[in-house]
């Protein structure tokens, strides 16, 4: 007989989540995510200046605050008409790219290590490490003065939990010194950003902060100390993880959802932007042996409220988008709505982007027997990271030959004023996945901004054809032998990175109904 | 010399605790300054209060309409370090950003801690006001949950502007307002701020820990000691401003210093400490960076500082008229 249980709230991610899933036969049968808080951001927007949008927009998140920015300027560049000097877009890559490199590993020590470590292992760690047998000694107190918070209560350990006090121990410490490694990596992109969370240097047209070589040299000596962290531990963990211990999860391809991947594409390594470190693209029905990538075609993404807290219409393009809040709506269930892509639901996020560009290392875990889902999320998280730390070496030396030239620029000044009317759409790819800004302009004002984010696409509810979203998806079959105990929905939901303050939206751009908005 | 001996075991219990000496004197003088006690009492008291952690002050952190920008910024706490106030020196019961558990093992440990009473009440984010259904937690309204939190707190904390006084989210169709709304009549502490700045944060936990007491506040209660001069009056650009000297191009190296009132800056009607003690351990602020200040320590973040980024917003309009008249003249110059 299934049984029916709730996980509210799913806690370790951003945002609030519910998920429901119903289990019969020890294993997931149906599934069910909801987004539990909206606030109604672009209905705000609405008569404000343009300009006013990547402030507001990044507030969308506290975590990946900056790509709201960034894609939301990019929206604006495009409706301005304006053109970003290079050594604009260097430093907007410099500030992403620090964003990536603490939002990665933040997420796979912070917000998931606890789910595959039997923390409680610690004790018996009989090593004669200094370090190690200092975090024995916090851990063991911690059980002695019997508060252990916030690190119990948790899910019974299963059988994929590391045991061994070496290993679990050794996740401790760089669970620790991970806090501190990523609190510096924001401090990098504060170089240019002014402050974190929530950069303030990026503007329609390119950026505020005009660099000097002393802020080049001190991005790259910082960046030094990432790369040493995220080579030397970070991935090294995630690969011990995710070929030792948790290889069965791998294999068994725990989470892996419809296997449709879309990237919008980002970070340009040229002026012009011919050559992105991560191509755009589209993969509908995964082929591992044979991975065909179609071009990205924006025009093919449509919006369902049909199971969401909107007031009921068809499905459209996010620039035609049109909903107000209905909160009595019988069958809807999540303030997230229900993107897809030429008529079909999507992944985004890293695992996509690295299938997307036929990464070599992705495709040898594939080779080797991983199915794409929970392990390969995490495994194409850290190698992108490497990608990034990379790109950032180069842009450093870009920015360098590039100041010093005459006539060096970070602004289209000429573009600064809004036009009296345009629309404009800006891509880019979040560390969660593919992010789009739309927005309408007339009489210099704002008339319609919309955003479809990354877990907008992931968290989605079913869609007008009552198709699940990529969550609801990846849980069917999942094993959860003891309904008290789900800890396997909770792994395949983390690897997404859910973040739900993101995703939640609201429009109304024509009637400005919004005032006529009521609730009882 | 005998106060630096007495100093020494203090500084030990400090240092046992992954602080590091130079430091935590550097940042002692300071506040010892500001709090009116010596060195060596505020250390001493300090170095009590941490070491006295067989019974961890238990920490209820709920979040309402928030982004978790203020819980990263939390994380940004280098000294002490963040996972040593996690694990040392407070009890975490309930924060879903860090919590090990979910659902209703979560919600379990949540209701005991209630139950006991006397925990510091950290909230981050609004309460929807159009309806409470805009922000939902564990099947319950947010707002329900704020108040029977609030109730049996020992202090309570609201943290980044959203809380404080609404933010960006008061002006959106779900109505968020802050504590000052949502809980009238309650005594908080309010560190505004988009997102909270985590010394102001770092500080206020380790005075009430110190001192058992509220340090001094505003009247919109923000501590004075970070909120009690405007952004201006300790901005090294001022000079660019008594002199008319406004940025008006950012590619040009010459205007790079000058002044950003014709870029829409708040500063000199918004107070702060950011310029003195800046963000990232230093690193910069907003204004370093070429962008104004947008105000967003003050109620009326976000609406009223709209349009952010020229000099016709309501505040722009009363920063020149109020230069016009003189008002911002320095006394001795």
């Amino acid at each position: 007989m299934a049984k029916k249980i709730t996980i509210d709230p799913v806690t370790r991610i951003e945002g609030h989540l519910k998920i429901e899933v119903e289990i019969e036969g020890g294993k997931v049968k149906n599934a069910w995510s909801s987004g539990t808080m909206a606030r109604g951001f672009e209905a705000m927007l609405i008569d404000k200046d343009p300009r006013d949008a990547p402030f507001v927009t990044s507030r969308f998140c506290g975590v990946c605050y900056s790509v709201h920015q960034l894609t939301s300027a990019r929206a604006l560049d495009s409706a301005f008409g304006a053109k970003v000097p290079w050594g604009g877009t260097l430093i907007r890559n410099l500030v992403m790219g620090a964003e990536y490199i603490y939002d990665h590993p933040l997420h796979f020590y912070q917000l998931s290590a606890l789910d595959y470590i039997d923390i409680m292992a610690v004790a018996n760690y009989k090593g004669k490490d200094k370090d190690l047998l200092a975090i024995k000694e916090k851990v063991v107190n911690l059980v002695k003065s019997n508060d252990t918070h916030p690190l119990t209560p948790r899910y019974k350990p299963d059988q994929f939990c590391v045991k061994d006090p070496e290993v679990v121990i050794t996740a401790v410490k760089h669970y620790i010194d991970a806090l501190k490694i990523h609190a510096q990596a924001r401090n990098m992109g504060a170089i240019w950003g002014g402050r974190t969370p929530h950069y303030q240097n990026i503007v329609p047209g390119g950026v505020t902060s005009f660099p000097d070589i002393n802020q080049v040299v001190r991005f790259r000596t910082m960046l030094d100390e990432q790369a040493k962290f995220i080579n030397e531990v970070y991935i090294p963990d995630v690969l011990a993880f995710g070929t030792g211990p948790l290889w069965e999860l791998a294999k068994m391809g725990l989470g892996g959802g419809h296997y449709n991947y879309l990237s919008y594409g980002a970070f340009e390594k040229d002026p012009e932007g011919k050559s992105l470190v991560f191509p755009a693209g589209v993969i509908v029905g995964l082929n591992p042996a044979n991975i065909k990538v179609e071009p990205f075609d924006p025009q093919k993404i449509t919006e369902s409220v049909k199971f969401a807290w909107y007031k009921e219409s068809k499905p459209v393009h996010p620039y035609q988008g049109e909903q107000v809040f209905d909160l009595d709506k019988k069958e809807a269930y999540s303030f997230v709505k229900a993107p897809r892509y030429d008529g079909k639901p999507m992944e985004v996020g890293p695992l996509a982007r690295m299938l997307v560009a036929k990464n070599p290392q992705v495709l040898g875990l594939v080779k080797k027997g991983a199915k794409p889902g929970v392990v390969a999320r995490h495994a194409a998280r850290a190698i992108e990271t490497k990608l990034i730390v990379d790109a950032c070496y180069e842009w450093c030396d870009k920015l360098l030959s590039e100041m010093t030239k005459p006539g060096f620029k970070i602004h289209d000044t000429e573009h600064w004023e809004p036009p009296e009317k345009g629309m404009g759409a800006g891509f880019y790819e979040a560390p969660r996945g593919a992010l789009g800004h739309w927005i309408e302009i007339k009489d210099k004002k704002i008339k319609n901004y919309q955003a479809v984010v990354p877990s907008t696409w992931n968290a989605s509810p079913r869609d007008e054809k009552g198709v699940r979203g990529q969550y609801e998806e990846s849980l069917i079959g999942v094993p959860v032998p003891d309904p008290e105990n789900p800890i396997n929905v909770v792994r395949v939901i983390r690897s997404f990175d859910p973040c739900l303050a993101c995703a939640i939206h609201l429009i109304d751009p024509h009637t400005n109904e919004v005032r006529k908005f009521i609730i009882e | 010399m005998k106060e630096g001996e007495q100093l020494k075991n203090p500084l030990e219990t400090i240092e046992s605790h992954g602080i590091s000496r130079r430091d935590f004197l550097k940042y002692s003088a300071v506040a010892a300054a500001l709090f009116g006690i010596s060195e060596f009492e505020f250390t001493s008291k300090i170095a009590q209060a941490i070491a006295s952690s067989s019974k961890k002050p238990p920490v209820i952190w709920l979040e309402g309409q928030d982004c978790a920008g203020c819980s990263i910024s939390f994380t940004q706490i280098l000294n002490p370090p963040a996972s040593a106030i996690i694990l040392d020196k407070i009890s975490l019961r309930y924060h879903e950003t860090v919590m090990a558990s979910s659902g209703h093992l979560a919600e379990k440990v949540y209701h005991d801690t209630v139950k006991e009473g006397g925990y510091v009440l950290v909230v981050e984010g609004s309460v929807p006001t159009a309806d409470e259904r805009f922000c939902m937690v564990g099947g319950r309204p947010f707002k329900a949950i704020l108040e029977e939190a609030a109730n049996r707190a020992g202090a309570i904390i609201a943290v980044g502007a959203c809380a404080s006084y609404g933010g960006i989210p008061k002006a959106t169709p779900s109505k968020g307002v802050g504590l000052d709304k949502a809980l009238p009549g309650k005594a908080v502490i309010n560190l505004p701020t988009c997102p909270v700045h985590p010394d102001h944060l770092a500080g206020t936990v380790l005075y009430f820990l110190t001192t058992g007491k509220v340090p001094p506040l505003d009247k919109i209660g923000r501590p004075l000691i970070y909120f009690s001069e405007s952004i201006h009056d300790n901005c090294r650009r001022r000079a660019h401003f008594d002199a008319n000297r406004f940025l008006e191009d950012w590619n040009n190296p010459e205007q790079k210093e000058w002044c950003l009132a014709k870029k829409g800056c708040k500063g000199p009607l918004a107070k702060s400490d950011c310029p003195i003690r800046r963000w990232n351990d230093g690193i910069n602020f907003c204004i370093d960076c070429g962008a104004p200040c947008m105000g967003c320590g003050e109620p009326e973040f976000y609406e009223d500082m709209s349009p952010l980024y020229t000099a016709e917003s309501e505040i722009s309009k009363r920063i020149w008229a109020m230069k016009e008249e003189g008002l911002f003249a320095r006394e001795n110059s």
